[in-house]
């Protein structure tokens, strides 16, 4: 084993800036993967014997195999969204004589570490054991069991590949789509299939080698397509993009702050990062209509959807407000802006995001004036407070932030994280306290009128939040300097 | 204009940086020299407080650059590259710096004009981002930016460097261009001894975070600066 890559690995966690605070996430995050991981391997111990008491006429196992194309697509859009890709500085090792597979099969066995992949461990190891004890024989179950977990390995590699690539991604994405139209309209049982396969699996024990045959094959394709990758890709290259020449005047209105604005605008369009997880902030927009569209859902729940409706901005980008200027932060601390006018206008960004995402939640008036009402006490609380408190985290977070990444393939381009998820659960508690207090203690209408009022009170008290803020931000100011830039 | 008072800065038991007593006048121009790890860009970072003070203070213009940030309305630097916003085309940056220092577009571009020999039709109208020009150039877009407004005092951490030969000689009639015009209070840092005592009227030695020699410029300082050094 590369054991020597392994350690450059852990010197590098080692010896990062903020280590305590990496090391308190890593412990809470090992508290999820425990509560998790504790979850999954309940639901495996149990779902087997479940199924067998409520469907005695049909086996079990044949029940688990004729749903486990949609856990697996489950297991596949969770792990491209929150799987942590491992990410290796290749640059330096370029010149040096290590041979290149090395490195790749480093990157790739990395990558297997994941927690991710502890699912056919926790999950379906438990109902390979169910199956033994249910008289199937030996050669079948270890066949079952090897073929679920090379699928499962398999969507590590796909969800690898998709996150490095956008053709992939479209790829597979519109695969997933086809499979699905010609199964619920056109009669072609192609996701039954899936399970018919597992059941012929049982039957005939040798079809194991195809899913072998499959992890082997996108074992292959990551292979190649890391080692295509393995060059300073585009750095030698001349240079075609072209500058556009957007002047985004439409953000006068903002006055003696446009101009700021322009720049963050400018920021977000031309930089492959900031670009992605602005797009994914448009996707929050949806999120209400899985709330909205099913009856006799929790009103505390409808707060959380309304939120989530205006807030994707400040949930995605707004996490990492000062940290999107990193890379010329001590330009910007060195100029003539104030801290004062530099948080001012990272709050006039946010709630720019906040007013747009709120009118382009208009539609959700066809649920009725009372949903959108909901939005809108939602949206006030969200410029109030939610700007303010996202904006605190972002102080926090001293995590430098590259943003126009070239080597793609072995950096982290993800938008998005498991620990981002994390920092961003405190900022969902206190809106749904505001509302269920008074709601369980009045009615409903108090519930949205705190959650609405809370949010008044935070753009009254402006200026003296901000003077607050300016304190922390004087306050934090070397470190961030410093923790910036460390590459 | 500029007052240090028993500057120190260090880092554990290391000290980087230990100057006592220094005193720059306005309108001077002032050349720090010495070998790397002398404390030359820690001193400017002082300056600029982006790194904090272990002991003493630094005054600029009455105003204690660690206590107030009164001080940026009267100063530009230009350090490294991350002085420079990758993904703005120059015309952009010039321009956000010009909007922070109240000057408006066409006065950006009218002050432009005076330097296109100094852009040698590399820089203006090429359509590109900062990001995609070479060294070289992205700090001729460094350095320019940093006279925007006409600030009193205006820090550049070595601007030789990188530069190929004619944009440093076009430099150098720039500097002394710049001093001559007004009351410019100009601290550079160079390894290049023949240019930093070609433009400055003095030059201060640093070695180890001390002050070795502290000179007016004559016409024997390069001769004793390259003793030094071969020494």
């Amino acid at each position: 084993m590369p054991t020597s890559l392994f350690q450059l690995s852990r010197k590098k966690f080692m010896r990062a800036p903020q280590l305590e605070a990496k090391l308190a996430i890593k412990i809470l995050m090992g508290f999820v993967v425990l509560y998790f991981g504790g979850s999954l391997l309940f639901a495996g111990i149990a779902v087997y014997p479940i199924l067998s008491d409520l469907l005695p006429e049909r086996d079990a196992i044949s029940v688990i195999n004729s749903v486990l194309v949609l856990i697996f697509i489950l297991e596949l859009i969770i792990r491209y969204f929150l799987q942590q890709l491992p990410v290796t500085e290749i640059k330096s090792f370029l010149l040096l004589s290590i041979p290149k597979k090395r490195i790749i099969r480093n990157v790739l066995f990395r990558s297997l570490l994941s927690v991710y992949n502890a699912i056919p461990v926790l999950f379906y190891l438990p109902i390979s054991i169910s199956m033994f004890q249910d008289d199937y024989a030996l050669g079948q179950v270890i066949a079952w069991w090897v073929a679920v977990t090379a699928f499962s390995l398999c969507l590590n590699f796909i969800s690898f590949l998709a996150n490095k690539n956008n053709k992939a991604l479209a790829g597979f994405v519109i695969l997933i789509i086809l499979l699905y139209l010609s199964e619920s309209y056109m009669d072609f049982e192609t996701l039954r299939a899936v399970g018919y396969f597992f059941d012929a699996l049982i039957m005939q024990p040798l079809w194991v080698l195809v899913p072998l045959g499959i992890f082997v094959l996108l074992y292959q394709i990551t292979f190649s397509f890391l080692k295509k990758n393995l060059n300073l890709e585009g750095a030698l290259a001349a240079k075609k993009e072209v500058a556009n020449a957007g002047r985004y005047d439409f953000l006068d209105v903002f006055g003696s702050h446009a101009f700021f604005l322009k720049n963050d605008l400018r920021l977000i369009v031309r930089n492959v990062r900031p670009k992605n997880i602005v797009l994914m902030s448009f996707l929050f927009l949806f999120y209400g209509l899985f709330f909205f569209t099913q009856d006799n859902q929790p009103e505390s729940l409808l707060v959380f959807a309304s939120i989530f409706i205006s807030g994707g901005f400040l949930l995605t980008y707004g996490n990492y407000v000062p940290a999107w200027d990193s890379e010329y932060y001590a330009f910007l601390m060195t100029q003539n802006l104030s801290y004062k006018k530099y948080l001012d206008s990272k709050w006039r960004l946010m709630t720019f995001a906040v007013i747009v995402s709120t009118v382009l939640s208009l539609p959700y008036l066809y649920f009725g004036v009372k949903t959108y009402l909901m939005i809108l006490s939602g949206a006030a609380f969200n410029i109030g407070l939610g700007t303010w408190i996202t904006l605190y985290g972002g102080l926090l977070n001293k995590q430098p932030l590259k943003l126009n990444v070239k080597a793609k393939a072995f950096e982290n381009t993800q938008a998005f994280s498991g620990k981002m998820m994390l920092m961003i659960f405190p900022k969902m508690v206190l809106p749904v306290l505001l509302y269920i207090i008074p709601a369980t203690l009045f009615n409903p209408t108090a519930g949205y009128i705190t959650l609405a009022a809370s949010g008044v009170l935070g753009i009254v008290f402006k200026n003296q939040i901000l003077t607050q803020m300016v304190k922390l931000f004087a306050k934090q100011k070397h470190e961030m300097l410093q923790a910036f830039t460390q590459k | 204009m500029i007052t240090v008072n028993s500057l120190t800065k260090s880092y554990g038991e290391i000290t980087v940086l230990n100057i006592d007593q220094l005193e720059i006048p306005k309108g001077q121009c002032f050349g720090l020299v010495g070998n790397n790890g002398a404390g030359k860009t820690t001193f400017f970072s002082l300056l600029l407080d982006l790194i904090k003070t272990s002991t003493g203070e630094i005054i600029s213009n009455d105003i204690a650059v660690a206590q107030s940030e009164e001080w940026k309305s009267f100063t530009s630097a230009f350090i490294d590259d991350s002085f420079l916003i990758g993904y703005l085309t120059p015309e952009e940056y010039f321009y956000f710096v010009g909007e922070l220092r109240g000057i408006d577009k066409a006065a950006v571009d009218l002050f432009l004009e005076t330097y296109v020999d100094f852009f040698n039709d590399e820089i203006l109208n090429q359509k590109k981002y900062l990001r995609d020009f070479s060294k070289g150039n992205q700090k001729k877009v460094g350095l320019i930016a940093t006279f925007i407004g006409s600030p009193k005092v205006v820090i550049l951490d070595e601007p030789f460097a990188n530069l190929d030969p004619t944009t440093q000689i076009r430099l150098k009639q720039l500097i002394k261009a710049e001093t001559e015009k007004r009351e410019l209070t100009l601290l550079i840092s160079s390894h290049d001894l023949n240019h930093v005592t070609d433009v400055c009227n003095r030059i201060v030695l640093l070695e180890r975070g001390a002050v070795i020699m502290d000179k007016e410029t004559t016409a024997k300082t390069l001769q004793e600066l390259e003793d030094y050094f071969s020494a």
